[in-house]
């Protein structure tokens, strides 16, 4: 069966044959996993872009024992994160693929991006407004405010967004 | 003769090559000149990830002296002034004098050997032309050749000189911040009413300033030092300042490239400190603070976050 399936993907079977073994396979799991594999051996191979394999499932598995990364810090630190659980689908299909292909991967080494939470120390959102002397201090010798004159001092004002005035 | 030619060929070329960079670096002495030196006023938009603001400034030069507001537009009204060194904020209807440096007012301070580290540092382009607030201006960019800086575009007006836009890019071309103006006013007809009422604000500020902050920064050689810096990093200041609500002076020292500016503050601990480390951010700042021996250390840069993560670890006390 596999023999023939290799063949029908090398295009070397008659028509007539094609038919009849389209038939089989449609009723033959295994002959249908063949099928998916033979043709992800060969998307490996060629090294695409794009790999077509149904992963899905197993990614949302993974990503459930996925930690969240890092507490979000505006948009700068989500796209980051963005791409750690982007990293972590990516590893998850690299594992999947070479592991299915058998080869010796460590699997310590994939997953390193992927720190428990509370290793983390959180990261503040924003400079606090009680940093906001050294943001004064700093900003008068910088070299851009010889660029962008006064203008650059907008990056000094912090207040919380719950100031009232008074 | 062939060969003769040829090496004539390529002084020329290296000729033409510095004469061009130099060019490109003139830009750089003109906006710093024209930031300075001229009159205006406009409005201008600053943002970074999902934040903007608008605010207005206007600036204008008396006897060789500056004036300078920025008025933010959007949210709680705060405004900044700055004259002569000195800086005054008004907020919640208080005032409060931020900043006093005994400097002179420092017109362009982008010093020759400043423009060389510069060039080491940062590949220079001309990026075309563009229009900014209705104004013609030439785009440039400034391209580090290492991680450890962002990049910046600027757009300077032709005329005037006056930076008009700039964007502040991270090494995957992100955009980190920008700042450009919508609206602009270059000359005389700049509004200076306001010059007299912040004098007078002055003047009444001075009497309810704390004693701490009327004394001034002092230039010393601490002994502390930042072995981490990235290249063409070079000292233009170190000092001891009085520091809002500090009991202690501050030590101040200041790297910059030419582009950006990093500032370690270094100071004795507050022993009920509970925030121990941490990295934030606004725009192209980046500040990191850590507790190291009792010791308070704050990195302060426009550049990326790994740098002052790396400066801070950096630092060390290497003795007079």
């Amino acid at each position: 069966m596999k023999h023939e399936i290799s063949t029908l993907m090398d295009g070397e079977l008659f028509e007539d044959e094609t038919d009849i073994l389209f038939d089989q396979i449609k009723r033959d799991p295994d002959a249908q996993r063949d099928w998916a594999v033979y043709h992800l051996i060969g998307d490996v191979l060629r090294q695409p872009d794009y790999i077509h394999q149904d992963i899905g499932a197993q990614v949302r598995e993974r990503m459930q024992n996925e930690p969240v990364v890092l507490a979000p810090r505006g948009r700068l630190l989500k796209q980051k994160a963005r791409m750690f659980a982007l990293s972590a689908a990516a590893s998850v299909l690299a594992v999947g693929v070479v592991a299915w292909m058998s080869l010796q991967i460590n699997p310590e080494a994939a997953p390193l991006m992927a720190m428990k939470p509370s290793d983390i120390r959180t990261v503040n959102l924003q400079i606090q407004p009680r940093s906001n002397d050294y943001l004064m201090a700093h900003q008068e010798f910088s070299p851009s405010n010889d660029m962008n004159g006064g203008a650059s001092y907008v990056r000094t004002v912090i207040y919380n967004a719950e100031e009232k005035p008074q | 003769m062939k060969l003769w030619l040829g090496v004539c060929g390529l002084l020329l070329a290296a000729n033409a090559c510095a004469a061009e960079m130099q060019s490109k670096l003139d830009w750089l002495k003109t906006v710093a000149f024209a930031s300075h030196q001229t009159d205006y006023s406009g409005v201008f938009v600053y943002q970074y990830g999902s934040h903007v603001e608008t605010s207005r400034i206007v600036h204008v030069t008396e006897k060789d002296s500056e004036y300078e507001k920025l008025e933010s537009m959007d949210g709680p009204k705060h405004e900044i002034i700055r004259h002569h060194g000195q800086v005054w904020l008004f907020g919640n209807h208080k005032m409060v004098q931020a900043d006093s440096q005994q400097t002179k007012i420092r017109f362009p301070a982008l010093l020759p050997d400043q423009l060389s580290t510069l060039s080491e540092n940062y590949q220079v382009k001309e990026a075309g032309t563009g229009r900014v607030a209705g104004y013609n201006t030439q785009v440039i960019l400034f391209q580090p050749k290492d991680n450890l800086r962002y990049s910046h575009k600027i757009w300077v007006h032709t005329d005037s000189g006056l930076l008009l836009k700039s964007e502040v890019l991270n090494d995957k071309n992100q955009v980190v911040e920008q700042y450009t103006f919508t609206q602009l006013k270059i000359g005389s007809e700049v509004d200076r009413s306001w010059i007299v009422s912040s004098n007078a604000m002055g003047a009444t500020i001075k009497d309810k300033v704390k004693p701490s902050l009327n004394s001034t920064s002092k230039n010393v050689n601490s002994g502390w030092v930042a072995d981490a810096l990235p290249s063409g990093f070079k000292k233009t200041m170190e000092i001891l300042r009085p520091m809002h609500g500090k009991h202690a002076p501050v030590l101040q020292m200041v790297f910059t490239d030419g582009l950006s500016a990093i500032s370690i503050f270094i100071e004795p601990a507050d022993s009920d400190e509970d925030d121990n480390e941490g990295l934030s951010s606004r725009g192209a700042v980046n500040l990191y603070h850590k507790v190291v021996n009792k010791t308070l250390l704050n990195v302060v840069g426009e550049v990326p976050s790994l740098t002052v993560m790396q400066v801070l670890d950096s630092v060390r006390y290497n003795g007079k």
